[in-house]
């Protein structure tokens, strides 16, 4: 720091397990988008898995999970969005209340890609997801439809989450992609505490469930 | 008699029209000729999962199994009748390319593969064998799978 004013301390906001769980979805996501256009059904399953186990753990840890994680922490109403969008409101660790919505929509999208391509059939009725057994060809094939389809809606909101990103760190100057990598961010302005981070045994439970629910789907 | 003359021959017009009218009537244009065959690949494609499908079951239905190899293998003989010339792109929106028509040697082999194979999957369903079964429909899937990389336009 050459400014002689003292840095500003440097909070933790984002826990182990948001971190390592954002970047799989990034990294599954992608290699969902590669297996499908390459056609490799088999290993677009294996992605399919992964993001199961991802989201699901995700949507666990939501509720269970550390501060900066719980849906309860981060999802505010419409006032509240407001008073952000007019600079009303104190920075505090976490997502901020207009952050939230895209995360809902990133994470509500994602996981009904999921279960969509879990019913999925191909147009020949030889590729299919683990699921489609139990829905018709018909429905097995709208499944593939509406998959494909809202694939794009889902780069759609990639690229916004990744545009808000890009305006942070350009014109406001924050770097949150640091931050969802280290963990820490500093905060200039205002009492700012720490994320509070949820125990050993919440974790492994949330593990455990998300691995038990996708080894069951992917069996069926 | 010339009143006369007019009723016979208005009776043989009238006969001859109507003639021409069923005629017309049920010889299929180039698009139902199309929608013919997408219902039948559909079919097939439903077949297919249902032999899947019973074939990952803890107990498969091996009745329904069977009666779903019988009509992916008679859909691998009848298939060589669902290509008419002139049911191509050009009679309307088909993901059938233009090849089919433009090599007929070649798609004639690509369709014999299916045929060769399919009786394979319908003869493993007969022997109940889930591992017969399932790599006779590996192996039945990937003589699709050969004819769709030429001869079918890839989905957009």
């Amino acid at each position: 720091m050459t400014e002689g004013a003292a840095p500003a301390p440097r909070i933790r906001v984002w826990d182990v397990p948001v971190r390592v769980c954002h970047w799989l979805i990034v990294l599954f996501v992608a290699a969902s988008w590669w297996t499908a256009e390459a056609k490799r059904m088999d290993w677009h399953r294996y992605c399919g898995y992964a993001l199961l186990a991802l989201a699901t753990f995700r949507v666990y840890w939501g509720f269970f999970g550390s501060s900066t994680a719980r849906f309860s922490e981060f999802v505010r109403g419409p006032r509240t969005i407001v008073s952000y969008l007019k600079g009303r409101w104190a920075a505090m660790p976490g997502h901020n209340p207009l952050g939230a919505l895209s995360v809902l929509a990133l994470l509500g999208l994602l996981l009904t890609q999921i279960v969509l391509g879990l019913f999925a059939v191909d147009v020949d009725g030889i590729e299919s997801g683990p699921l489609s057994t139990y829905v018709s060809f018909d429905t097995g094939r709208s499944a593939a439809e509406w998959h494909d389809s809202l694939f794009d809606a889902l780069l759609w909101l990639i690229g916004l989450h990744v545009a808000a990103v890009l305006f942070y760190l350009l014109y406001r100057k924050e770097n949150l992609v640091g931050a969802m990598l280290h963990g820490t961010r500093s905060f200039s302005s205002g009492p700012v505490t720490s994320v509070r981070t949820a125990s050993w045994v919440r974790f492994i439970v949330g593990v455990l469930l998300a691995a038990l629910l996708t080894w069951m789907v992917a069996r069926a | 008699m010339p009143a006369k003359l007019f009723r016979s021959v208005s009776a043989l017009v009238f006969t001859a029209s109507l003639i021409a009218a069923v005629q017309v009537a049920s010889a299929a244009t180039p698009a139902e000729l199309q929608k013919a065959r997408h219902d039948h690949y559909k079919e097939l494609g439903d077949a297919f999962k249902a032999v899947r499908d019973a074939s990952k079951s803890d107990s498969p239905d091996f009745a329904a199994l069977e009666k779903a190899a019988e009509t992916v293998n008679k859909a691998s003989v009848d298939q060589q009748q669902w290509f008419p010339k002139g049911t191509g792109p050009e009679a309307g929106k088909t993901r059938a390319l233009p090849e089919i028509w433009s090599k007929p040697d070649d798609f004639t082999a690509a369709q014999k593969m299916f045929a060769d194979r399919a009786p394979k999957l319908l003869a493993a369903a007969k022997t109940k064998d889930v591992a017969a079964i399932t790599a006779a429909f590996k192996d039945a899937g990937g003589a699709c799978k050969n004819c769709h990389d030429t001869f079918r336009k890839p989905e957009d």
